[in-house]
C-alpha cells in the first residue's frame, strides 16, 4: 500500500488527495440513489423512506445530548419548545446553538 | 423520464429557504477552515477540499488523519466512506422522487446534497413540492456558504475564537432536533423518533457515532415497514 506523507511540507501529492476523496464523498452520494432505483417502490418501501429522516434526525440529536452536558440539553430542549412556538425551524436551530454558546461562556 | 418539472421557479423557491441554511454553514466552514489552516492547509488547499468533499465531519476526519503524517490513500477513502455512508440513506429516500427529473439533473443535483438541505426537502416534498429542481436550489446558497466561511476561517485562523466557543459543534444536533420537532405531526411519527434515537444510543459504543446514524435510519425505517399495514387506498 502506497505510504503518503502529508503535512505542511508536502504539496505534490495533493491533486491526487483531493481526487480519492472527492471520489469517496460522490459515492455516498450517488450509490444509495442508484441502487435504490432496483427497488421497486411499494407502499412498504415508501413508508420506510418516509420514516428514515425522522430517524436519523432523531439518532443525530440523541447522540449529541448523551455526548453533551446540561448546556447542550438545554439548548436542544429549547429549540423543540421553540420550533413549536414560532414556527420556524431554522430560526429555532440558529438560537439554540446562540444558546449553547453563551451557556458555554457562562461556564454551564 | 424527465416528466417531472424542474424550472427555475423552483431553484428559486430552494433557494430562499436555503439561504438560512447557508447563514450557518458559513459558520460551520468558518470551524473547518480553521481546523485546516492550524493542520498546515493553506486558503487554497482547504477551499479545494470543502469543494471536493463537501461535508463537514469527513472533511474534519480526513484532515485528522492526514495530521497523523502516515495515511494511506486507501485509509483515506475509507474513512469518507463510512463517515458519510449516511448518505446512501439520504440519496435512497431521495430517490423515488427525484430520479423523476431524469439522471443528469438528480446525479448533478446530488452534487449539492448535505445533511440540512436533505432534511428541508425530504420536508417539502411530504408537504408537497414537486419541483425537483428545488434541492439543488437548498444547496446553492449552503455550497456558497461553505466555501466561503472555509476560505475565511482558514486566512483568519489567528483571529477568531475556537469553533466550541460559538457552539459550532451543536450546528447539525439542533438544525436535526428542530426539524423533528417540525416534522412530527401525529402521534405515528413518534416511532421512527424513538427507534432512531435509541438504535443511535446503542449502536455508537461498539460501532461509532457515524456507523450509528446509519443504523438509526435503518432501524427506524425497518420498523416503519414491519408495521405498515395495507392500506384501503
Amino acid at each position: 500500500m502506497r505510504q503518503l506523507c502529508i503535512g505542511p511540507q508536502m504539496s505534490d501529492g495533493f491533486p491526487v488527495l483531493l481526487l480519492v476523496m472527492a471520489a469517496a464523498a460522490f459515492l455516498c452520494r450517488a450509490a444509495g440513489f442508484t441502487l435504490m432505483r432496483l427497488v421497486p417502490v411499494s407502499a412498504r418501501v415508501e413508508a420506510a423512506l418516509r420514516a428514515t429522516p425522522l430517524a436519523v434526525m432523531a439518532g443525530i440529536a440523541a447522540l449529541a445530548l448523551a455526548q453533551g452536558g446540561p448546556a447542550e440539553a438545554l439548548a436542544l430542549g429549547v429549540v423543540v419548545v421553540l420550533t413549536r412556538l414560532i414556527g420556524s425551524d431554522v430560526a429555532a436551530a440558529l438560537l439554540g446553538v446562540a444558546l449553547v454558546a453563551a451557556l458555554r461562556w457562562m461556564g454551564v | 423520464m424527465s416528466g417531472a418539472p424542474f424550472s427555475a421557479d423552483g431553484f428559486r423557491r430552494g433557494m430562499r429557504d436555503g439561504v438560512p441554511l447557508g447563514i450557518s454553514i458559513f459558520a460551520y466552514g468558518l470551524g473547518f477552515g480553521l481546523v485546516a489552516a492550524q493542520a498546515g492547509f493553506g486558503i487554497a488547499k482547504a477551499v479545494a477540499t470543502s469543494a471536493a468533499i463537501y461535508s463537514g465531519s469527513a472533511q474534519l476526519a480526513a484532515v485528522n488523519l492526514l495530521q497523523t503524517g502516515s495515511a494511506t490513500l486507501w485509509a483515506l477513502f475509507a474513512t469518507i466512506l463510512v463517515i458519510n455512508a449516511r448518505y446512501l440513506l439520504f440519496g435512497a429516500a431521495l430517490q423515488p422522487w427525484l430520479w423523476q427529473a431524469g439522471a443528469l439533473r438528480a446525479y448533478g443535483s446530488l452534487l449539492l446534497l448535505g445533511d440540512a438541505n436533505w432534511m428541508m426537502t425530504m420536508r417539502a416534498i411530504r408537504q408537497g413540492e414537486v419541483d425537483r429542481a428545488y434541492l439543488a436550489g437548498t444547496g446553492a446558497p449552503m455550497l456558497a456558504g461553505w466555501l466561503s466561511g472555509t476560505a475565511l476561517g482558514a486566512g483568519a485562523v489567528s483571529i477568531l475564537p475556537a469553533p466550541e466557543t460559538m457552539g459550532f459543534d451543536l450546528m447539525l444536533p439542533a438544525f436535526a432536533t428542530a426539524m423533528t420537532a417540525a416534522m412530527v405531526r401525529q402521534r405515528i411519527d413518534l416511532l421512527p423518533v424513538v427507534v432512531g434515537a435509541a438504535a443511535a444510543l446503542a449502536l455508537a459504543p461498539v460501532a461509532g457515532p457515524a456507523l450509528a446514524i446509519i443504523g438509526a435510519g435503518l432501524a427506524g425505517g425497518a420498523v416503519a415497514a414491519a408495521l405498515h399495514r395495507a392500506p384501503d387506498e
